[in-house]
């Protein structure tokens, strides 16, 4: 890597000026929607600070749009109930969300040749990884859930594996939880020593569930829930818990940003994809579509990780992937399919994840409710 | 630089030649048989979800609606339709084709069953094993394996050994893919099909499992089907357990071949088409379903689950470990085309997990978890059905990759194998082998003189004579023939007696040279005479000196007549080839 560095950045900026003027160019005039503002809808925190630097303001700076950033929680009932009123032009979701809401009929159909910007010498199909395009979206970042610990509360033995998380004896302390089955299922049968290939397999049967939510009875009293994604890397700062379950960019960045005592425990993380999707309630579907060509550029899908470590799902961006832009540091090896990260990672399996929402909040809740 | 010695045969061609014609061989049957193997998995799986077998999608339907159970019961009945029709129907074999059908062409040097009767068995085992079947996909890939082996026999390549390699290679191709091991695949090619380790063989069959390999690892990156985490076996006494584990296993194990040896006596006996008689199973297994869903299929699932502690209810596993052997056996002897060594290996695995609880509970003694009892239970009961120990404990190797539960599970093959072979026989193959005719429990050697009859071998050019015959007369007639007795037949060809033909044999009474004698008179009714069932093993046995006639069972007519010359030539042809097939160098 230290090798390419050196070209990359001074690639970088090149490339980025050169696709700037190539989108201000090649834009539709009617991108620019009649209010001069694209609405879009992000997750907010780290992860839409990173959004601003790397898409929304080139955009605004190569576009002359204005873009309106509003934040949501990924609710189907947000896109029911706000995504009309509030004109809602592009939103930023989970690949499960976008196939539940597309199959609710709440996303507009893409059509991504049309609408996706092409690199000379591959086909789109390509040079995105296979399943990007689905029928309302397009991925968009791989990002990981994983398990991170405060260093400072683990002096002597590190927790290391998946395994560690459920173990208190071993390694004590709060254990921040999102107030949801997902990933955390995942887990419980990863700690029982099931393999990343069977875990969607086991979990589909009852018998599988009950021994997750075994699992989980082990932490139940050290658990300490939380619903906002920024809330995990907070609690560890605190010392609230010693171990979370969060999302590598948001810990990367309290680390990075505040300097907080974050380590990521990659093994066992859970591939996710987050993509771009246009409302059915949309306004202006055409602003909207040329926010999503830009913001899946290749050189802009760079950027952003180079804001934070979320993966280009283009191998046209995966190479032009450079420094981190403050402190300088590579950061391809952050990013959740860097080969150090070890061997066990399981991929979410995004379908089942839309089939199965139902069921897994019904069991997930009568397991809260269940003393 | 190649040295021929005694075991050359100059119709062979070099050792050079062999050389190339074996690698090519091992190559693309290799290629062949692994690509086949891997497409057959893929058919299964793909099935499994669009017809709701597999839980991965049963779960994405919304459980309050009608269509899982209705999936539930209409698939495996619906399969066993197709199924049974695509046998009796299009088959010419009316059956199912598996490891005993790849095992006997190779050991008598015989053809494989025809080929569209193979493919036909394939395409069975696919809908069978898609539709939800409690079977088994090893032995249909065996045999899809030992097809595509079988079509190098069609090459007239001028090797003696060449079809039974060629089997072999697709067979241990087929296991190297469809478990991604290699060397498993390799020793059952050689411990089950082929019974002997002859360099000539070894060699391609290593080539073809490395090429099978190489198909799932470099080119479709299989991952090892059955990784379990495991540390070690912490107490000594353990291995008390596991030998004990062994022992009940083989109980097991020979309780599910015979369920399965009589549940297909019992289909045999039902009134209607035998082609219904999959679609009865499946309904049957359908239903069961409903309430166990579990039980559908192969049954990956419950395979995990049994190696995680408390996954099951104590009260649970003798239900589930029940309803498998008794669905499953079913399934096989109703015609479902499938095997039985995955269901061997859930079924074994329920038991040792069920061993495991059981030991806990009731002894409170000290353990190193459920996992490596699952798996010794898995393997047990899995070695004594296929009758081939050293290819389990590789396959656990391999299917784990994990060293300490190898030497655990070993402990447990080999006891139960022990078992099993002494009371119920090496394997479920030979067993049904045997009940087709085909011993192979005494030796390769006796199975071969035990397939070959004499009738085969008989002289066809000797002298006859009929009863009414002067005895004077018929010997002077055939004094220039050089034998020493005349058989005596009747007008339809019936035999009768044997004439000695000697000049001065037991002529005590001066009988000989009364012109008057017929032969009916002086003629001998001998104690020792073959018949159209007599076999080379039975009459090398029985045979003291001189000459024997072959005498029809039934109709009495005499088919030939087989001299102890002959006989001892036979036998040591018979012997000699299998001495060259063990012992072929390259």
């Amino acid at each position: 890597m230290p090798r390419s560095d050196p070209v990359i950045r001074k690639a970088v900026p090149v490339l980025v000026a050169a696709a700037l003027l190539v989108v201000a160019v090649c834009a539709p005039p009617s991108a620019v929607g009649t209010e001069g503002t694209v609405r879009v809808v992000s997750w907010g925190g780290a992860y839409e600070a990173a959004q601003q630097r790397a898409i929304f303001g080139p955009f605004e700076t190569a576009t002359g749009t204005e873009v309106e950033v509003l934040v949501h929680d990924g609710g189907l009932e947000a896109l029911e109930t706000r995504a009309g009123p509030e004109g809602w032009d592009a939103v930023d979701l989970t690949e499960d969300q976008a196939i539940a809401a597309c199959r609710a009929g709440l996303l507009r159909r893409l059509d991504h040749d049309a609408i996706l910007e092409p690199v000379p010498g591959v086909t789109l199909e390509r040079d995105f990884m296979p399943g990007s395009f689905r029928r309302c979206s397009v991925a968009q970042n791989a990002f990981a859930a994983v398990i991170a610990y405060n260093d400072d509360a683990f002096p002597g033995v590190k927790p290391k594996r998946v395994e560690d998380f459920f173990d208190l004896g071993g390694f004590p302390g709060g254990r921040a939880v999102e107030r949801s089955p997902d990933a955390i299922l995942e887990w419980a049968l990863m700690a029982e020593g099931v393999p990343a290939s069977q875990v969607y397999d086991l979990l589909s049967t009852d018998r599988g569930l009950r021994l997750a939510f075994r699992k989980l009875d082990e932490i139940r009293d050290a658990i300490v829930w939380w619903e906002d994604v920024a809330e995990p890397s907070e609690m560890l700062r605190r010392g609230q818990a010693s171990m979370a379950a969060g999302y590598n960019g948001r810990f990367f960045a309290a680390a990075r940003d505040e300097g907080a005592p974050i380590v990521i425990v990659w093994d066992g993380r859970i591939v996710g994809y987050e993509v771009w999707a246009i409302p059915a309630a949309s306004p202006q579907p055409a602003a909207a579509e040329a926010f999503v060509r830009f913001a899946t550029a290749p050189q802009n899908m760079a950027r952003l990780a180079e804001n934070i470590p979320y993966g280009p799902t283009r191998r046209s961006a995966m190479d032009r992937i450079g420094l981190e832009p403050e402190k300088r540091f590579a950061m391809r090896d952050h990013l959740p399919n860097a080969p150090r990260h070890g061997a066990r990672a399981l991929v979410r399996d995004s379908d089942w994840y839309a089939s199965t929402a139902a069921l897994r909040q019904r069991r997930f809740k009568s397991w809260l409710e269940r003393q | 630089m190649w040295k021929t010695d005694w075991r050359d045969d100059p119709a062979e061609g070099g050792p050079l030649y062999r050389i190339l014609v074996l690698t090519a061989t091992a190559l693309v049957v290799g290629f062949a048989a692994s690509f086949a193997a891997i497409l057959f998995v893929d058919c299964v799986i793909w099935l499994n979800q669009v017809l709701l077998v597999s839980p991965r999608t049963r779960v994405q339907f919304d459980a309050t609606s009608l269509i899982v159970p209705f999936a539930t019961v209409a698939a495996p009945t619906a399969g066993g339709l197709i199924a049974g029709f695509l046998l009796h129907r299009y088959s010419r074999e009316k059956r199912p084709l598996g490891p005993p059908d790849a095992i006997r062409a190779v050991q008598f040097q015989t053809p494989l069953p025809d080929m569209r009767s193979g493919l036909l068995s394939t395409a069975a085992s696919v809908v069978s094993l898609g539709f939800g079947a409690s079977v088994g996909q090893y032995g249909p890939m065996v045999y899809l394996g030992a097809m595509v082996g079988g079509a190098v026999s069609r090459l007239r390549l001028r090797m003696r050994n060449l079809p039974a390699i060629a089997i072999a290679c697709g067979v241990a191709a087929a296991i190297s893919t469809a478990f991604n091991a290699p060397v498993a695949g390799l020793v059952f090619a050689h411990e089950v099909v082929l019974r002997h380790y002859s360099t000539q063989a070894f060699a391609p069959t290593t080539i073809a499992a490395a090429t099978g390999y190489v198909v799932a690892n470099v080119l479709f990156e299989r991952s090892p089907l059955f990784l379990v985490r495991f540390a070690g076996v912490d107490h000594s006494h353990e291995f008390l357990l596991f030998g004990l584990l062994g022992i009940l296993a083989a109980g097991l194990a020979i309780a599910f071949m015979s369920a399965v040896l009589a549940s297909a006596r019992l289909a045999a006996k039902l009134p209607g088409p035998a082609a219904l008689r999959p679609a009865a199973a499946g309904a049957m297994l359908g239903v069961t379903a409903l309430w166990l869903p579990e039980i559908l299929g192969i049954g990956q699932e419950m395979l995990r689950f049994t190696t995680i502690p408390g996954a099951f209810e104590l009260t649970e596993l003798p239900v589930l470990l029940v309803a498998k052997i008794v669905l499953t056996a079913l399934c096989i002897g109703f015609g479902f085309a499938g095997g039985v060594f995955s269901p061997a290996l859930l079924i074994g695995a329920l038991f040792g997990a069920m061993f495991w609880s059981a030991a806990t509970a009731t002894t409170g003694v000290e353990t190193s978890g459920v996992a490596v009892y699952a798996i010794c239970g898995m393997m047990a009961v899995t070695s004594a059905v296929i009758g081939a120990p050293l290819t389990t404990i590789l396959i656990v190797f391999e299917l784990t990759r994990n060293y300490d539960i190898t030497i655990a599970a070993m402990v447990a093959i080999v006891m139960s194998n022990l078992i099993a072979h002494r009371l119920f026989g090496r394997s479920l193959y030979d067993v049904q082998l045997a009940g087709r005719g085909i011993d192979m429990e005494l030796g390769r050697d006796r199975a071969r003189l035990d397939a070959d009859r004499v009738e085969n071998h008989c002289e066809g050019d000797f002298p006859k004579a009929g009863p009414g015959e002067s005895a004077q007369e018929a010997r002077r007639r055939l004094a220039g023939t050089g034998w020493h007795v005349a058989f005596v037949v009747d007008a339809e060809d019936r035999f009768l007696g044997m004439l000695d033909l000697s000049p001065d044999a037991g002529d005590t009474s001066g009988k000989w040279s009364d012109a008057s004698v017929t032969v009916g008179d002086c003629m001998e009714v001998p104690t020792l005479r073959f018949d159209e069932t007599t076999t080379v093993w039975r009459a090398v046995g029985q045979m003291d000196d001189g000459t024997v006639p072959v005498v029809h069972s039934q109709t009495g007519v005499l088919i030939g007549v087989v001299t102890q010359a002959t006989l001892m030539r036979t036998y040591s042809d018979i012997v000699q080839e299998l001495r060259r097939e063990e012992n072929a160098p390259l």
